[in-house]
């Protein structure tokens, strides 16, 4: 009777990842001047938005997901981008759509998913989201592990969730690749990725690594071992990327999978998402970017980030953090409901503050989450507004996996991922309507024709019937 | 009125209330027995609600708690925590939900640990009862959960072993076998009404299935004394299997987690057996679940099935709030929704005096700030047993020292 453990692990196996932000290197213009410009390309979107008609949206409630509300506006979407919002938009031609008394959002990114790694029904064979064979894995990419057919997808649509980002679990120091996604259902992997979004590399600090490792016997089995393999890798990937840089290609080093991904984060290609709970521990990652130079985007999960809050807002690091989850584990045991709030209020409220899930279920109600961490933070003291709120769950998680350029704002030029809900999202009762991805009509809740059904989903219980209808 | 309200109930914190009459005027009353919310004023004496309604005749000692049209629900009871016998899931050290000796009759009540960090966090949050249950275990029935009144007392309040709990499904082994070893244990309990547990322990099957005293008289009573048992279940047939079970031996059987009822409402209706659900799990978590929708609780709701929540992670139980609200934008009828939160629970459990606000039941009561089921809202009030209740916890003190911004170190803000 004895697997009282048995639970507890499981759920820590599929927790953790880390990410972070990093505006000035934003995808695509940034390639290394190094010999890899092929290595970067390799398995590259094929993403191809669906196919969509202009539409216009008739006198909406608008959160712009910058801080900004509009009331009774009118929005304007045509060949997959925002054209134009406005009070008073006529289009002839266009099909318009009356939001009176709705409201409209930028599409819900979640910046740490496990969605199509840890798929559902969660059995061992679709177990894909930790390499835990050795604590240094920055050679693995989660996006191949990805199963198309994971019917989370298109319940995390449902909540509104356009673009999500996929991390490797939090079992090793290094975990591997994270890419983000389009949340569009195809057949192939490459097919769903976000276009020109770049790559993370997954870090994971504290009890999960040592934890994982030392049950084995090997390194790390503390903290301390832990700081130890994390600068054994990068001053091993110093050298590789100095090597790399030989102008005579006969004196570079053979290739190496996990020194190219260390080598992108150096060269600022890949952007660190890491996995840490407590203040100390983030205070001392910070120290090790610094040591070899390179930047952390976000720390993730972070339920002591409020003890450093000023530290993170100064060095621009990002905390993607539950509204109020605590209490499975040590490290995650001091944790406020203000967090985030006070996240977002530090240095005067250039905090980077990120509602995350890790989470299928979380993932679908990131809105109820961030009306929790609000509400939380108004109660004890500050003044954040909805408007305010709503970045925790666009713009601040587009910064934070890269692709802020194209989405999570209601901004004219970017892709028309939005959301239409029934009423204000911060509202329990309050449904995503229509989702729209690249200005296509991805999720309509009042035509079933327009509701993803995988195909797992498909006749699995009665053959007449779908799994969900 | 905000501000008047706050200094208000700061008031009765600083001064705990010592037997007394207390009038809470003018509150949407939602008495949890699934009746509409009106505006109604509530009188306690002591620890007991002694009248509701709109004209309560008060003496000169009253005192007047001006509520002003806030939401006031019964104190919430979770069905199903593992409040004050888990401080961290992953600390063994911390945890006191298992048992390596014993099966069905493994109480966790002596290991109630009144000072659990969770007991003030989900007090404050508007949990004043719960329900705290073993942990599941390879063997099909866990133990034995007890009742417990989270005031935080040294002077347990609550009701030992008052539901057996286990499960029916995939897990370890075919869940054949599993029935017939929930049916073999069931025949040891009906034993149990005519033969001296001596000579229950020395058969060959209680030998075999290493069952102690302890387990056998609690079987005893889920056979013969009616107590409620709690199996989670979730696939459709499976369910079944438990309603026949439940036939059979004339059980007061509670349903667990049935994201396939959708397909046996009406079987589950007929027999009269109320359930309990995380509104929230729409994930096909297992080939069990295939069936898991966010239209459960509508469903349940419109079969007329009585229905009570959980939640999905552990030390949050008050999210029960949460889950529920979702369950009413999916089709669950408002009350409904009050009502398994509260007076479901009480009912289902035989917690006599609580989980409505009615005259005669003692007086768990909450005011909220906004409505209850919005995750946002939080509570003004919290009364337990007609106590007012401190709303401070460990996470409140760590939001004060860290949003004080006087320039000395962390350990000296206090």
């Amino acid at each position: 009777m004895n697997n009282k453990l048995l639970l507890p692990l499981l759920l820590f196996t599929i927790i953790g990842c880390s990410e972070g932000f990093n505006v000035e290197f934003s995808f695509g213009d940034s390639k290394s001047e190094s010999s890899n410009l092929e290595i970067d390309n390799a398995f590259a979107s094929t993403y191809a938005p669906m196919n969509s008609e202009p539409m216009l949206f008739k006198s909406a409630n608008i959160y712009d997901g910058l801080g900004g509300e509009f009331r009774n506006y009118d929005l304007l979407l045509s060949e997959g981008k925002i054209i134009e919002m406005g009070e008073s938009i006529t289009a002839p031609g266009v099909m318009v759509i009356d939001a009176t008394d709705k409201w409209i959002t930028p599409g819900i990114i979640d910046i740490h998913s496990h969605m199509g790694v840890y798929s559902a029904p969660g059995v061992s064979t679709s177990s894909d989201g930790n390499e835990a064979t050795s604590p240094v894995t920055a050679e693995v990419w989660a996006e191949h592990s990805l199963w198309t057919q994971d019917p989370q997808f298109a319940l995390a649509l449902k909540g509104g969730v356009t673009a999500f980002h996929v991390l490797p679990g939090s079992a090793n120091l290094f975990g591997g690749r994270g890419a983000t996604f389009k949340n569009v259902s195809q057949n192939t992997i490459q097919a769903m990725k976000f276009p020109g979004a770049p790559h993370s590399l997954k870090m994971a600090c504290g009890e999960n690594p040592k934890r994982v490792y030392g049950n084995r016997r090997q390194a790390p089995s503390t903290r301390m071992g832990n700081m130890a393999g994390y600068r054994t890798a990068w001053i091993e990937a110093a050298e590789y990327t100095d090597g790399m840089n030989e102008k005579d290609s006969d004196r570079r080093p053979t290739r190496d999978l996990a020194m190219d991904t260390l080598m992108g984060v150096l060269n600022g290609e890949i952007l660190i998402q890491n996995h840490c709970y407590r203040a100390e521990e983030m205070a001392m990652m910070i120290e090790l970017s610094k040591e070899f130079n390179y930047k952390i985007t976000a720390f993730h999960h972070a339920v002591e980030a409020y003890k450093i809050a000023d530290l993170l807002a100064e060095e621009g690091i990002c905390a993607a953090l539950w509204a109020d989850w605590w209490g499975f584990k040590h490290e995650a045991y001091d944790m406020v409901q203000a967090n985030i709030a006070i996240i977002d209020q530090a240095r005067n409220g250039s905090g980077c503050a990120i509602v995350h899930s890790d989470d299928a279920v979380g993932i679908q109600h990131l809105n109820q989450e961030a009306a929790k961490a609000m509400a939380a933070g108004n109660r004890a003291g500050f003044e954040i507004s909805k408007a305010h709120a709503m970045r925790w769950i666009t713009s601040n998680p587009a910064k934070a996996a890269g692709i802020l350029n194209q989405t999570g704002s209601i901004e004219v030029g970017k892709d028309a991922d939005v959301v239409l809900w029934t009423g204000n999202p911060f509202s329990v009762y309050s449904r995503a309507e229509k989702v729209l991805i690249d200005g296509a009509l991805a999720f309509d809740m009042n035509n079933p024709k327009i509701q993803p059904i995988t195909d797992f989903d498909l006749g699995i219980i009665q053959p007449q019937t779908n799994r969900v209808q | 009125m905000k501000k008047l309200f706050t200094t208000l109930s700061l008031l009765f914190l600083v001064a705990p209330v010592i037997s007394e009459t207390v009038l809470l005027k003018g509150g949407l009353v939602h008495s949890g027995n699934g009746g509409a919310a009106i505006i109604q004023d509530i009188l306690i004496s002591e620890n007991t609600i002694v009248g509701v309604g709109n004209n309560l005749i008060i003496d000169g000692n009253t005192r007047v708690i001006e509520v002003s049209g806030l939401p006031v629900t019964p104190g919430l009871i979770s069905p199903m925590s593992n409040l004050g016998i888990v401080e961290i899931n992953s600390l063994d050290v911390t945890r006191d939900d298992e048992s390596e000796l014993l099966s069905a009759g493994f109480s966790i009540f002596n290991a109630f640990n009144p000072h659990s960090t969770g007991i003030p966090w989900n007090r404050s949050n508007g949990v004043t009862s719960a329900i705290s249950t073993p942990s599941e275990t390879s063997f099909p029935i866990f133990g034995l959960g007890s009742h417990f009144i989270l005031d935080g007392s040294l002077e347990i309040k609550g009701s030992k072993d008052i539901a057996m709990f286990g499960r029916l499904g995939a897990s370890y082994g075919s869940r054949a076998e599993t029935l017939s070893l929930l049916e073999s244990l069931l025949d040891i309990g009906k034993m149990a009404n005519s033969m001296p547990v001596e000579e229950i322990l020395e058969l060959n099957i209680a030998d075999q299935l290493e069952l102690q005293a302890q387990d056998i008289i609690a079987l005893g009573k889920v056979v013969n004394e009616d107590m409620p048992l709690v199996i989670e279940t979730n696939r459709a047939v499976d369910i079944l299997q438990a309603l026949a079970m439940k036939q059979k031996y004339d059980l007061n059987l509670v349903l667990e987690s049935v994201e396939e009822a959708p397909m046996v409402l009406d079987q589950i209706k007929a027999s009269n057996t109320p359930v309990i659900i995380d509104p929230m799990d729409n994930i096909p978590n297992s080939f069990d679940e295939l069936g898991s929708s966010l239209d459960l609780g509508k469903m349940l709701d419109q079969a007329g099935i009585p229905i009570m929540f959980s939640t999905q992670r552990s030390h949050n139980y008050h999210l029960m709030r949460q889950g529920s609200g979702n369950a009413v934008a999916h089709g669950m009828s408002y009350e409904t929704a009050i009502k398994g939160m509260t007076q479901t629970v009480a009912q289902t459990f035989n917690l006599d005096n609580r989980g409505s606000i009615e005259p005669g039941k003692l007086a768990d009561i909450i005011v909220w700030d906004g409505d209850p089921l919005e995750p946002a809202s939080f509570p003004k009030i919290v009364m337990i047993e007609g106590q007012l209740q401190d709303l401070s916890s460990r996470s409140s003190k760590l939001t004060e020292r860290y949003t004080n911004t006087e320039n000395k170190p962390s350990s000296y803000k206090h």
